[in-house]
């Protein structure tokens, strides 16, 4: 999922024009689990705007919960047919998701002005409702065969691929020390699992060209490209 | 075994004497002067300087342009690079550029992560994006690629082979302990020429972990140099204990540091039971001293271990 925060509401209506007519879109899916997009947050966020005079034409959350705002061809039947009347009054979007969402709300409006109303943080596992962990980086190689499914290039400040550098603490990182070492974690959970030896081998420099960016991905039922500065990669799902 | 750079370090080693290196920390600043000073103080008494490239994450005179100061004044530098701040390109740039500029020991390290910013004593650049495109043990391939097969990380050539003498760091009894041995063993097959360790204050833990190293047939591929800080009191040495990772200091060692009446020369003696302590160690193959802004101590304490004159080598 993607973890999101609600930017400060001053933030928020500072970037809002007097007379501006604002419509609050929000996600029913990672910015609902995040507590700063879902139903209540939006419909609270209308409240708000309103609070501190701006002027709110509509909101809405597109979909069930579980609906994601990115998925564009529902996003933009919600926007263009279910509310109709009140995006037509729209001068602008405030959008209460990830910043793909905000994507989404520019494509499902034909190009209207959007803000972000919150700041996408990182991609996370939920761990609990009230509890969002960062384990993958979206680096676009994958290196985790050898450290147990535990990342490196996330869980260690450094994003050493070679095992930890010295400044592990009693297992606690030496940038934080309320976080244990990533490498100290990765070790544990190997020796645990008896594969210690699959720190052993010498791992080279990762192809960052796969962490460029903007990268694209077509899907098929038998096939997918990934498409990046390290160029384009097919890979059949069925044989 | 094949000469690899030529350096004094490189034969001082490979003739099978004890080696001393001490370090050198560039100036905050852009003077020189600060650097021809201490090179001064410390000409002749070891066989190599490192300098360190902005430790701690402070903004410091780049290690490259400190040892080439160094070089000027006859000592021969051991440049520190880490991969905090420069992509492969940047780092193997440099290393050419150092090349050029006569600098043949390289020491690689991951580097400390820029929230350091020395301990919080300073404001730092806790907001730098930090770079680790590669880290210390890819380091030491590059390198190692730059000089035996003239070649880059990416695969292209470069005109000629550039010569180091490639070092590495070693934090023994860092965690996991179990582990460190090992990611040693990786380094050294990387192409570690020689290792220096992070400080040493507990020799019998030391020289376990050194056991296991001589075990290993480590000792016989690479020339392990034991770091050593010279103390300064006792708060120091527990703030080291505390807060500087992998470094363990054996509570009597501070009790001793707080009763000396002379905490200066406590110290010194200290570094002098610690020199006489590694070298009885097996596979020790000589000391890396560091006096933090003491280094006017230096030249007295090698002379007191026995350690002057320094070997000639030609």
């Amino acid at each position: 999922m993607h973890a999101t925060i609600q930017k400060p509401i001053e933030e928020i209506i500072r970037h809002i024009q007097p007379e501006e007519k604002v419509f609050v879109v929000g996600c029913n899916n990672c910015a609902w689990k995040c507590h700063s997009g879902g139903e209540e947050e939006t419909k609270a966020m209308a409240r708000r705007l309103i609070e501190r005079d701006i002027a709110v034409v509509g909101y809405t959350v597109p979909g069930p919960q579980g609906m994601s705002l990115c998925k564009l061809d529902h996003t933009r039947k919600v926007l263009q047919k279910d509310y109709a009347d009140q995006t037509a009054q729209a001068d602008s979007f405030l959008v209460l998701g990830c910043g793909q969402g905000v994507h989404t709300v520019i494509d499902a409006t034909d190009g209207g002005m959007v803000h972000p109303g919150c700041d996408t943080i990182f991609g996370g596992e939920t761990i609990s409702e009230s509890d969002i962990q960062e384990f993958c980086s979206l680096c676009g190689e994958c290196v985790i065969e050898y450290t147990g499914g535990l990342c490196p290039m996330t869980l260690c400040s450094k994003q050493l691929l070679n095992g930890p550098c010295g400044g592990a603490e009693n297992g606690y990182c030496e940038v934080d020390k309320e976080r244990p070492c990533g490498w100290v974690l990765i070790y544990e959970r190997l020796k645990k699992l008896g594969r210690l030896d699959l720190l052993e081998p010498y791992q080279k420099p990762k192809n960052h060209a796969r962490w460029s960016r903007p990268r694209t991905l077509k899907v098929s039922p038998h096939e997918a490209t990934f498409c990046s500065q390290a160029g384009k990669v097919t890979v059949n799902n069925q044989i | 075994m094949s000469e690899k750079a030529g350096t004094r370090l490189e034969k001082v080693l490979s003739a099978g004497h004890f080696a001393v290196t001490a370090e050198v920390g560039p100036p905050r600043g852009p003077n020189a002067g600060a650097v021809i000073e201490k090179a001064q103080i410390l000409n002749g008494v070891a066989d190599a300087f490192n300098v360190t490239d902005n430790q701690t994450a402070v903004v410091r005179m780049s290690s490259i342009a400190a040892s080439k100061i160094l070089l000027d004044q006859q000592l021969e530098p051991v440049m520190q690079m880490v991969c905090r701040d420069r992509n492969r390109i940047a780092i193997q740039s440099d290393l050419l550029g150092a090349s050029a500029l006569g600098i043949r020991n390289v020491l690689c390290l991951s580097g400390d992560h820029q929230k350091a910013s020395a301990g919080g004593k300073l404001k730092g650049h806790p907001g730098a994006r930090n770079v680790y495109d590669i880290d210390s043990i890819q380091l030491i391939r590059v390198v190692r690629g730059l000089r035996d097969q003239a070649v880059q990380e990416g695969g292209d050539s470069i005109t000629e082979p550039a010569p180091f003498f490639i070092g590495a760091a070693w934090t023994p009894l860092a965690p996991p302990v179990a582990f460190r041995t090992f990611r040693l063993a990786k380094k050294v097959a990387a192409g570690a020429d020689f290792i220096q360790t992070q400080a040493v204050y507990d020799l019998k833990a030391f020289g376990q972990a050194m056991a296991k190293a001589v075990d290993m047939g480590l000792t016989d591929k690479t020339a392990i140099l034991a770091g050593i800080i010279v103390p300064r009191s006792a708060g120091m040495l527990s703030y080291m204990n505390r807060s500087v990772p992998g470094v363990v200091v054996p509570e009597a060692l501070i009790r001793r540091m707080k009763t000396a009446e002379d905490p200066a020369r406590e110290g010194i003696r200290i570094t002098l039971e610690l020199i006489a302590g590694v070298q009885e160690i097996a596979g020790v193959k000589g000391v890396h001293l560091q006096a933090i802004e003491t280094e006017h101590l230096l030249p007295e304490i090698i002379k007191s271990a026995g350690l002057l004159p320094r070997p000639l080598i030609v």
